[in-house]
C-alpha cells in the first residue's frame, strides 16, 4: 500500500495541473513573452519617456518636455532627412515590388536551369544588407569606379554618382531594390497557388498572356502583394547600412535617412531623448502607411474566403 | 473583428521592429557609476595586488602594425605575471567611439582603455567613468610624465588618464611627384598657390599639391588664423576670432580650390574613399600633399604605391607672424571605474608605457613616447620611427597654441557635424563666406555653451 499524498496536496497539484492544462499555449509562448517584455515592449516605453526629455548619456536628464519634438519639425536637417526617408521609401518599395514580381512570374514557368536562376536572383536579398556589398557598392560607384569605366567604352562621361547631391539618393535606392530575392520567392509561392484551372478557362476563352496576368494572377495574389507591400515599407523605413557605409549621410545631407539621424543623435552625440523622439516619429511614420494600405486594401486586395470582397 | 485585430498585431509587429532602432534602456548615469565604483574605491584604499589569479581587459584602436605590436606587449605582460591574464579588444577607428561610450557608459567597457583626449572631458566631466590614476601612484611611476601632459588629463583635479605622446598636425609630401612636376615641395604659400597651377599644367587635372577633408580644412583654417592673429582658436569657453576672421579663413580655403591647390569636395567625395591612406589617388600620388598628425605619418606612407618618396614638410611661412597649430595629446590610456582590479590594471599601463620589456614591444607604435624612460629606451635602441621622430619634432618646435576640447566634440566633427556642413556647404556653393562663418560660428558657441 502506498502512502496517500496529503488532501491538501492533492488539491493543490491539481490545480496546476489544470491550470497548466487550460493555459498551455501560454505556457509555450512564454519564453517569447518574457523576451518581448523585457527586450521590446519596455525599451519601446522607456524611448517614449526618454523622448520627452534632453536624456544625454553622460549628462543625464535636466530638462522634460517637448523640445525634442519642437526641434525636430524646426531643424532643417531633421525635417530634410524625414523628407528623404520618406522619398526614398516611395521610390524603392514600388519598384521592388515589381521587380520582385516580374523575376518571380519569369522564374514561374517551366525553364531549363530554373533553380538556378531562383538562387541567383535570391543571393542578393542575402548578401545585399551586408556591409560587404555596401562596401562593393561604394566601389562600383566611385569616379573612377566600374560602372564609370564601362561608360567611359561608350564615349559617356560618367557623372560623380557618389558626391553628387541629384544622384547618390539614387545609388542607394538601386542597392535596395536589387535586394528583392526575399520578396520574389513569396511571388512564387503565391503564384504557385494560383489554380490552373482558371488559366485553362481563360485559355479557351481566348485570353493572352498578358489579359490572364491582369484578370487572373494579379487580383489572387493580392494578398501576398499586401503583405510584401507592408513588410518592405517597414524596411525601407529602417533603412541604414546603405547610406551609413556608402555616403554617411553625404553630400550635403542627400542620403540621411532618419534612421541615419537616429544613430549619430545616439551614439555619437550621446542624446538618447532626442534620438528616441525621431525613433518615435519614424514609428508614427510608418504605423500612418500602414494604416493606409490597410484602409485601402477593401479596394484592391481579394480575399478568396470573403465572397470575392 | 478579424480586420481590427489583423491592424492591431500589424501595429504592433511594426512598433516592434521600428523600436530596434530606438534608444536602449538604461538606467540613470548616476545609479551605473555608483553600482561599478565600488571595487575601484575599494581596491584603491587597500592598494595591493590580488594573490589569486586576476583576469584584465584591455581595449585599443589602431591599425595592424599597432594590433601585433600591443598584442606581443601583453603576451610579454602575462608571461611576467603568470596570474594574470589579459584579454584584449581592439579594432579600426571608425566606429570605435560609438562603442566605447556606449560600454562606458554601461559599465562594461575593458578595464583598461585606450582613451582620446577629449573622451575624459566628454564622458568623465562628473568622474564617475575612469579612476583617478593619482590614486595608484604607487603601481604607475607619473614621475616619467612632465607636469604639463599629465595637467592635460586631469580633469576637476582626478588624472583620468596616462598621456602616451602629443600630437600636432603637420604637412606631408609626395616627393616624387613634386619630383615630376618639376618643383620643390613648398616652404611657403606663395609657393604652395603657385605649386597648384604648375600641377594642373605640368602633369594634368587629376594632379593636385594638396589634399583635405572637411576636417583637415577646419584644422587648417584655425592653424592658418592662428598664424595671422597669433590667438587661441578658443580662450575660457569663448570662441576667440570674430566673424570678419573667421570669414578671412574661410576665404582662404575657397582660394586654395580655386588655384587647384586642393580638390573641391565633391572631387573628394567622389573618390569613394573612407579616408586618404584607402584613396588610391593618394597611393599613386595624383594627391601630393596632405597636412595630417604627426602620428599618422607611417600609415600614410605605407599606403602609398612602391617608388613613391614621402617626406615630412616644414610648416608653411607667409600667413602671418605667428606659428599657429596647436599640440594635444594624442591618446592615452585610462582605468574604468568598473575595472574589478584596478592596481593590476595600472600595473599594466606601467608595463606598457614605462618598463624596458613593454616600451621596446609598443616602440612608436602610438606616437613618440612621453614618458621619459620610454623615450630613451627607445632612442638608445633605434627602435623610433624616422618619419614619426621628424614630424612631431617639428609639431613640438613650431606649434605654440593650445586646443580646446570641445574643438573636437562630436556636433562639430562627425559627418553630421557642423564642420562638415560648413566646409562641405563652402565648396559645393551653397553658402557664401558670410553664412559660412555665421553657421560655423553659432554651432562652436552652442557646443561650447552646452560643454
Amino acid at each position: 500500500m502506498t502512502p496517500s499524498a496529503p488532501k491538501g496536496a492533492l488539491k493543490k497539484r491539481s490545480g496546476l495541473s489544470r491550470f497548466f492544462r487550460n493555459n498551455m499555449g501560454l505556457v509555450y509562448i512564454l519564453p517569447w513573452l518574457i523576451g518581448f517584455l523585457i527586450f521590446k515592449l519596455y525599451p519601446f516605453a522607456s524611448s517614449l519617456v526618454y523622448s520627452f526629455s534632453n536624456f544625454h548619456l553622460f549628462k543625464g536628464i535636466t530638462e522634460w518636455g517637448v523640445m525634442n519634438y519642437v526641434e525636430a519639425f524646426t531643424s532643417k536637417k531633421i525635417t530634410t532627412a524625414l523628407l528623404t526617408t520618406i522619398k526614398y521609401s516611395i521610390f524603392t518599395v514600388p519598384l521592388k515590388l515589381v521587380a520582385a514580381l516580374f523575376i518571380a512570374y519569369i522564374l514561374n514557368f517551366k525553364i531549363k536551369g530554373v533553380n538556378f536562376f531562383r538562387t541567383a536572383y535570391y543571393i542578393p536579398s542575402i548578401l545585399g544588407g551586408s556591409v560587404a556589398i555596401a562596401v562593393l557598392w561604394k566601389a562600383l560607384f566611385r569616379d573612377e569606379g566600374l560602372i564609370n569605366g564601362l561608360l567611359a567604352m561608350f564615349g559617356v562621361q560618367g557623372p560623380s554618382w557618389l558626391s553628387n547631391p541629384d544622384y547618390a539618393l539614387f545609388i542607394i535606392c538601386i542597392l535596395r531594390i536589387w535586394q528583392f530575392g526575399s520578396a520574389m520567392v513569396i511571388f512564387l509561392a503565391a503564384l504557385k497557388g494560383v489554380p490552373t484551372e482558371l488559366y485553362e478557362a481563360a485559355t479557351i476563352d481566348g485570353a493572352g498572356k498578358w489579359r490572364q496576368f491582369r484578370s487572373i494572377t494579379l487580383p489572387m495574389i493580392t494578398p501576398v502583394v499586401f503583405y510584401n507591400l507592408i513588410t518592405q515599407l517597414v524596411q525601407a523605413f529602417q533603412e541604414f547600412n546603405g547610406p551609413y557605409i556608402i555616403t554617411q549621410g553625404g553630400p550635403r545631407n542627400s542620403t540621411t535617412l532618419i534612421s541615419l539621424l537616429v544613430y549619430n543623435f545616439g551614439f555619437k552625440q550621446n542624446e538618447f531623448g532626442m534620438a528616441s523622439a525621431l525613433s518615435w516619429i519614424m514609428f508614427i511614420i510608418v504605423m500612418v502607411f500602414t494604416i493606409l494600405a490597410f484602409v485601402s486594401q477593401k479596394y484592391w486586395v481579394y480575399y478568396g474566403d470573403e465572397e470575392g470582397k | 473583428m478579424k480586420k481590427f485585430l489583423a491592424l492591431a498585431l500589424s501595429v504592433c509587429l511594426t512598433a516592434a521592429v521600428v523600436i530596434g532602432c530606438g534608444s536602449t534602456p538604461a538606467p540613470a548615469p548616476s545609479q551605473a557609476a555608483s553600482a561599478a565604483s565600488t571595487p575601484a574605491a575599494a581596491s584603491a584604499a587597500g592598494l595591493q595586488p590580488a594573490d589569486g589569479p586576476v583576469e584584465l581587459s584591455l581595449s585599443w584602436w589602431g591599425g595592424d602594425a599597432r594590433h601585433e605590436a600591443t598584442q606581443k606587449a601583453v603576451d610579454a605582460f602575462t608571461t611576467k605575471y603568470p596570474n594574470i591574464t589579459v584579454k584584449t579588444n581592439y579594432g579600426a577607428w571608425t566606429g570605435w567611439e560609438d562603442t566605447m561610450s556606449t560600454a562606458l557608459y554601461a559599465g562594461t567597457a575593458q578595464d583598461v582603455d585606450q582613451v582620446n583626449w577629449n573622451w575624459i572631458f566628454n564622458y568623465d566631466n562628473d568622474g564617475k567613468t575612469f579612476v583617478d590614476l593619482n590614486t595608484l601612484s604607487d603601481y604607475i611611476d607619473l614621475t616619467q610624465f612632465n607636469e604639463a601632459a599629465l595637467a592635460q588629463c586631469t580633469v576637476n583635479g582626478r588624472l583620468t588618464a596616462i598621456p602616451v605622446a602629443m600630437t600636432g598636425r603637420i604637412f606631408y609630401w609626395n616627393q616624387t611627384t613634386f619630383d615630376e612636376a618639376g618643383i620643390a615641395t613648398p616652404t611657403t604659400f606663395d609657393e604652395l598657390l603657385a605649386a597648384g597651377e604648375t600641377f594642373k599644367t605640368k602633369l594634368g587635372e587629376e594632379y593636385y599639391p594638396l589634399a583635405m577633408n572637411q576636417l583637415d580644412r577646419m584644422i587648417f583654417m584655425v592653424w592658418a588664423l592662428e598664424c595671422e592673429y597669433g590667438k587661441d582658436w578658443v580662450v575660457d569657453g569663448k570662441l576667440n576670432y570674430s566673424q570678419a576672421e573667421i570669414e578671412d579663413g574661410l576665404a582662404l580655403i575657397s582660394q586654395l580650390e580655386e588655384a587647384h591647390v586642393i580638390p573641391t569636395m565633391e572631387k573628394v567625395l567622389g573618390d569613394g574613399a573612407e579616408s586618404f591612406d584607402k584613396n588610391p589617388k593618394w597611393m599613386e600620388g595624383k594627391y601630393a600633399g596632405i597636412f595630417e598628425w604627426d602620428s599618422s605619418a607611417t600609415k600614410m606612407q605605407a599606403a602609398l604605391n612602391e617608388g613613391q618618396e614621402f617626406v615630412v614638410g616644414e610648416f608653411l611661412t607667409g600667413f602671418g607672424d605667428y606659428k599657429g597649430g596647436f599640440t594635444k595629446v594624442s591618446l592615452g590610456f585610462s582605468i574604468a571605474e568598473s575595472a574589478e582590479y584596478p592596481v593590476e590594471s595600472a600595473m599594466l599601463i606601467n608595463f606598457l608605457l614605462n618598463e624596458e620589456e613593454g616600451v621596446k614591444l609598443m616602440a612608436s607604435e602610438r606616437g613618440i613616447p612621453l614618458s621619459k624612460v620610454a623615450l630613451q629606451i627607445c632612442t638608445d635602441n633605434d627602435l623610433l620611427n624616422p618619419i614619426v621622430a621628424e614630424a612631431n619634432g617639428k609639431v613640438l618646435a613650431w606649434c605654440e597654441y593650445n586646443l580646446d576640447p570641445t574643438f573636437e566634440d562630436a556636433k562639430l566633427k562627425s559627418t553630421d557635424g557642423v564642420y562638415y556642413d560648413v566646409m562641405d556647404g563652402l565648396s559645393y556653393g551653397d553658402y557664401d563666406l558670410a553664412e559660412a562663418a555665421s553657421i560655423l560660428i553659432e554651432g562652436i558657441e552652442a557646443t561650447l555653451a552646452a560643454a
